[in-house]
């Protein structure tokens, strides 16, 4: 790159081939000069390269505001800078530019910050820069800059001799309040013993007997000491070694990263004079999300109680599970309250910990991180990059697990960011956090959590719905287990532990479940209208309903809410056997909690609230599935899905009214086909054929060949009493317990499909 | 509306016109709205965790309280600061531009301890400024003194906690052994009128400072941050003056014009247009009297005197800030035929004051003090995280 943007380096292959080359080959000579020639050109129009010539140009007094030109210039040599670095001569022009004040001050500090050389700085551009410093009015920041900036690429400068020759005129600036640290750091790296003069060490000791014993000039004295000692009278410590400061060098991340792009035989030459690990600038801005360290209060405890200090551990102090439980009694809790999150052994203290300040303390800490991050932090350009936010989250996540339980801030900031988040970033680690938020009220929850959630839930991927109908079942499943674990059985009242001071009637957590569960339930219902049906979301919203229909049984909470329409009828005609299956368990469960209820209503004499309405629903869907998948009665009046008799014959297809049963239905269809086609299944049809003279040589022939069979496949022959119930059990074999459930709890078992009515749904 | 453009035709308005591009581009028109867009809904939800319902034990459940910006408050009224506050300290808080910052509460703070914090701060901020030096010199004193000292006579309201000052003075590098020490940073913890629901809502053991201010080198600030960090577990974040807020203190400012003058309203808008325009506008305060009071009257009725009197209390609403800054806005695009509301208002001054969306602030005036830092205190607590 260097090479390609150098100015003023001579075209050295015309000169060096132009001998070399016979008459004979002028020709082609001419055609390399063309080349040559465009190469120039087109070297000439490279912006860079247009960029420099500017800035080498530009005439003094230029205004800075408002000029648009100036401003591209600078954003390409920036650009060029923190990419790749500068070569020598951009240096020089930059340098040059900068120094000599062409365009106002602030330009100049600009400039310095991003003056990072790609491989050597021409000594004679920081000679000519150091001139300029005392020429020009450059603000006392700005010289330090450009100081710290010669300190930092000091072992790039490819000589040193005539900086050297101008020792003299820099030690003159040893008398500047500001300048003096830095210019006694780079005379450091200068000073040889010629430069050692009397006059000079009489000056620096001036100065120290002025500011005390500082240690930049305590070690430029050292060095004079060891060059001279008879001029250096001065005792020095020994155990000075180096006094000078690892100064926040801006330069370093950048040069660092430019060596890194540039390869090996750059890097290796370079470590520049002050070696100090540099914390990114732009890091550091960031910092929100860092874990504080884990310091004890000692500052604080030695004030206050004196006489207590021996008496508490600090939480830093222990190292295992065995420490922690020995002092449970006496810990102390850490200065910042965030650093908890650093150490699952602090976790531990803080799982029992029942301090509400202390608790508040992490939650300030932990909101305050997340809403500088994704909240705030958008205003600032802070780009939203994942490299540190990802971690957070996790380990955010992490710990909410571990804890079982979600941290309010998070809460609270999630019901802001949901309004502003796009459903991506970070998606897994917000969905997350969003399953571990605590009940909602169910006064509140439709304004808190539904409305930005079905917006995002319309206008984002298949994905995104299925990450969300996971996450509200999740969400759903540590409700009720939440529930099932501090409700007590003989109040209807949820009386929490005496360490939370907030109850919650039952009720009102039922009333907040029931609104959920609609809410899931609307979103399904549309989002599968939306998807078409898409069987990966009907497998997470039958996901969803098989936490729901379980809720007595498994979490003691009395309520049934049945799945509306919109799901129920997806899963039931699904092309895939699964969701049938699965709804047909899902109906199963919710059977055997209506049954139960019904039971324990009985014994308990207890008012038990499950409405009738949901009775009623519970009983009409037994009727429609078994109607559909065991009768072969579709479309009958009762059954809710009523479409005109003309307008089904119309639809020409035959049978109609069978087209879901379970041989017809399109889940079932192919096993259906396989049973037909199976051997074992055909003798048995046989035998049974063989009863009915009319279709034995329809068997045989099929027994014959295949082909054939498909042609004269009957598979309403599968309805008959006997190979029903082989047919059953051949679903069975294939893993559809749910189908087995279902027909064993809906269906009375010895009666014929033929004229088997409809089970009877005991929960009535 | 129509009466009032009619009226502001024949007044001129603009005194002062200035069309310059931003050096800085970093700010691309979307971002002004994005932002715009964040900001409000990020208030627009205002929600305590809890609520009376929720139930963690690693939550905390504080009232409900109504987390957005008030839409009507008290109209600035001369107020008796300067009989009250010592005249040292409020020289200085009115003479300062400050950098806000909103603090989360602060663990364990005693108002009694002032002394030995300053102690432990200045040892902090010498450790501070050590770092990185190879060894320890002896003999290298400690050139930073810290105070810390008590606003008395801030405070409104019973529930909002006595205000902080804090000072570092520091000695030039080569000053002479008998030079006196000067004020190199110095800053400030309040709370003005804080909402009295958040307050009482938070235990004992937590004080509640939320809005601070700092000026000084940005070394000393965070090095001071960073000793509120640690000794009271709290955090700091950038305060910026929203939109709305500059509005309000525009109406604020312009409603106390007939008891001391306002000199000028100048207000500086950003426009996204390629590359972004800088809108500086510049009111006579004359016109800006004339056509806020115009916009109170509508409000009020005729003879709204004696009834504001009879109240008592002076209140504006929001509703005629907005309709103060549509005339402004109307009249500007009668003349230039560029709307503002496009727009975003960065920074707006006047003899009492100015403020930028950055979050600097200057009070220059401290008859006025209290109403503006109630509204910033205000903001502050709206970015409380919980």
């Amino acid at each position: 790159m260097a090479a390609t943007l150098s100015l003023t380096g001579p075209p050295d292959l015309d000169l060096s081939s132009a001998s070399d080359l016979s008459v004979s080959s002028r020709s082609s000579n001419r055609s390399l000069r063309v080349a040559e020639k465009e190469r120039k050109k087109k070297k000439a129009e490279d912006p860079f390269v247009l960029a420099l010539k500017y800035f080498s140009d530009v005439e003094a007094g230029t205004p800075v505001n408002g000029n648009d030109e100036v401003e591209r210039n600078m954003v390409l040599v920036e650009k060029l800078a923190y990419s790749k670095g500068l070569s020598p001569e951009a240096i020089s022009i930059m340098l040059e530019f900068a120094m000599s004040l062409r365009m106002g001050t602030s330009l100049c500090a600009r400039v310095l910050k991003c003056l990072i050389p790609a491989t050597l700085v021409p000594q004679e551009a920081v000679v000519r820069a150091v001139v300029w410093l005392s020429v020009g009015k450059i603000p006392v920041s700005t010289q330090i800059l450009f100081i710290k900036w010669v300190l930092t690429v000091f072992d790039m400068i490819d000589a040193k001799d005539q900086l050297r020759a101008v020792y003299g005129f820099i030690f003159n600036f040893v008398t500047e309040e500001n300048l003096c640290p830095f210019i006694c750091h780079l005379l450091y790296l200068l000073t040889r013993k010629e430069s050692v003069r009397v006059f000079r060490v009489r000056k620096l000791l001036e100065l120290q007997s002025r500011l005390g014993r500082q240690p930049f000039l305590l070690s430029l004295l050292s060095l004079y000491k060891v060059f001279c000692p008879e001029m250096v009278m001065l005792s020095i410590p020994s155990r000075i070694k180096s006094g000078f400061r690892n100064h926040n060098m801006p330069w370093k991340s950048a040069l660092i990263a430019v060596q890194k792009g540039a390869g090996p035989h750059v890097a290796a030459g370079i470590s520049p004079a002050s070696t100090t690990i540099k914390t990114n600038p732009r890091k550091r801005k960031r910092c929100h999300l860092e874990l504080p360290v884990m310091t004890s209060v000692v500052s604080k405890e030695a004030q206050t109680e004196p006489s207590s200090c021996g008496k508490v551990v600090p939480l830093v102090q222990l190292h295992s599970f065995a420490q922690l439980l020995e002092n449970m009694h006496r810990i102390e809790l850490p200065a910042q309250m965030g650093s908890l999150l650093g150490s699952s052994l602090a976790l531990q203290y803080l799982d029992c910990v029942q301090d509400e300040s202390a608790l508040l303390r992490l939650n300030f800490w932990l909101g305050y991180a997340l809403h500088e991050e994704f909240l705030f932090c958008g205003d600032r350009g802070a780009s939203q990059n994942s490299q540190e936010a990802l971690p957070f989250l996790d380990r955010l996540l992490s710990t909410q697990h571990f804890l079982q339980e979600g941290f309010s801030c998070s809460e609270a900031f999630l019901y802001k960011f949901l309004n502003v988040w796009d459903g991506s970033l970070l998606r897994p680690q917000i969905l997350g956090l969003l399953s571990n938020i605590p009940v909602v009220p169910s006064a509140q929850i439709r304004q808190l959590l539904f409305e930005p959630l079905m917006q995002l839930f319309f206008t984002s991927s298949l994905f995104f719905k299925c990450g969300l109908m996971e996450c509200l079942n999740n969400m759903l499943l540590k409700w009720l287990t939440w529930h099932s674990v501090y409700a007590l059985e003989d109040d209807l009242d949820i009386s929490l532990n005496s360490h939370t001071s907030i109850n919650m009637t039952l009720s009102g957590f039922k009333d907040s479940v029931m609104e959920l569960v609609d809410f899931v339930g609307r979103l399904a219902s549309l989002g599968l209208q939306l998807e078409g049906c898409h069987s990966l979301l009907l497998s997470f919203v039958l996901d969803f309903y098989e936490t729901v229909c379980d809720m007595f049984m498994k979490y003691g909470l009395p309520l049934v809410v049945m799945p509306p329409p919109g799901v129920f009828y997806p899963a039931l005609f699904a092309t895939d056997p699964v969701s049938v299956d699965r709804l047909a368990y899902i109906m199963h469960r919710y059977k055997v909690n209506f049954t139960s209820a019904k039971s324990q209503e009985e014994l308990t004499k207890q008012a038990f609230h499950i409405s009738r309405q949901m009775v009623r629903e519970f009983n009409h869907y037994i009727i429609v599935m078994v109607n559909c998948l065991w009768n072969s009665k579709m479309f009958q009046l009762d059954m809710g899905l009523s479409l005109g008799e003309d307008l089904l014959l119309k639809s020409k297809v035959p049978q109609y009214w069978a087209s879901f049963d379970l041989v017809h239905h399109p889940a079932f269809m192919s096993y259906a086909v396989d049973f037909h086609h199976r051997p074992g299944c055909i003798i048995q049809q046989r035998s049974y054929e063989i009863t009915r003279d009319g279709l034995t040589l329809n068997i045989n022939i099929f027994s014959l060949s295949v082909l054939a069979w498909r042609k004269d496949m009957d598979l309403n022959s599968i309805k008959d009493s006997k190979p029903w119930s082989w047919y059953l059990e051949f679903l069975v074999s294939q893993g559809y317990d749910g189908l087995k459930q279902f027909v064993q709890s809906n269906i009375g078992r010895q009666q014929l499909p033929a004229d088997e009515g409809p089970g009877d749904s005991g929960a009535t | 509306m129509e009466r009032h453009q009619n009226r502001y035709n024949s007044i001129l308005l603009i005194t002062l016109l200035k069309y310059y591009f931003l050096k800085e581009t970093r700010t691309p028109r979307n971002n002004v709205v994005v932002h715009r867009r964040r900001k409000s809904k990020s208030y627009r939800l205002s929600y305590r965790s809890g609520l009376g319902a929720a139930d963690s034990r690693l939550g905390w459940s504080p009232a409900l309280t109504a987390r957005r910006l008030n839409t009507s408050r008290k109209a600035a009224g001369i107020s008796n600061i300067a009989e009250r506050v010592d005249p040292g300290q409020l020289a200085l808080l009115v003479k300062t531009e400050w950098q806000l910052s909103y603090v989360t509460p602060l663990h364990q703070f005693r108002h009694t301890q002032l002394k030995s914090y300053a102690r432990q701060l200045s040892a902090f901020i010498a450790a501070g400024k050590q770092q990185g030096l190879a060894v320890e010199v002896e003999g290298l004193q400690t050139t930073f003194r810290v105070s810390f000292s008590l606003v008395q006579g801030m405070t409104q309201s019973d529930e909002d906690a006595e205000s902080v000052l804090v000072q570092i003075h520091s000695k030039r590098l080569f000053a002479r052994q008998d030079e006196p020490q000067k004020p190199v940073w110095s800053g400030w913890l309040t709370c003005i009128n804080g909402n009295p629901d958040y307050l009482r809502a938070l235990p004992k053991d937590f004080v509640c400072l939320p809005l601070f201010g700092c000026s000084g080198a940005d070394g000393l600030s965070a090095l001071v941050k960073s000793w509120f960090q640690q000794s009271f577990d709290c955090c700091f974040g950038l305060l910026e003056i929203s939109h709305t807020s500059l509005q309000w203190l525009m109406a604020l400012w312009t409603n106390c014009h007939a008891e001391s003058g306002i000199q000028h309203l100048k207000m500086i808008w950003t426009l996204p247009a390629a590359p972004p325009l800088q809108v500086t506008y510049t009111v006579d305060p004359e016109d800006a009297w004339e056509l806020w009071s115009s916009v109170r009257k509508g409000k009020g009725g005729g003879g709204g005197g004696e009834e504001e009197e009879e109240a008592g209390e002076n209140y504006i609403d929001i509703e005629e800030v907005t309709s103060f800054m549509q005339g402004l806005k109307s009249h500007f695009y009668r003349h230039f035929r560029l709307d503002l509301s496009a727009g975003s208002l960065n920074q707006v001054s006047t003899a009492l004051g100015s403020a930028k969306y950055s979050g600097r602030m200057k009070i220059s005036n401290s008859r006025y003090m209290i109403t503006t830092l109630t509204l910033l205190t205000e903001c502050a607590l709206l970015k409380m995280p919980i």
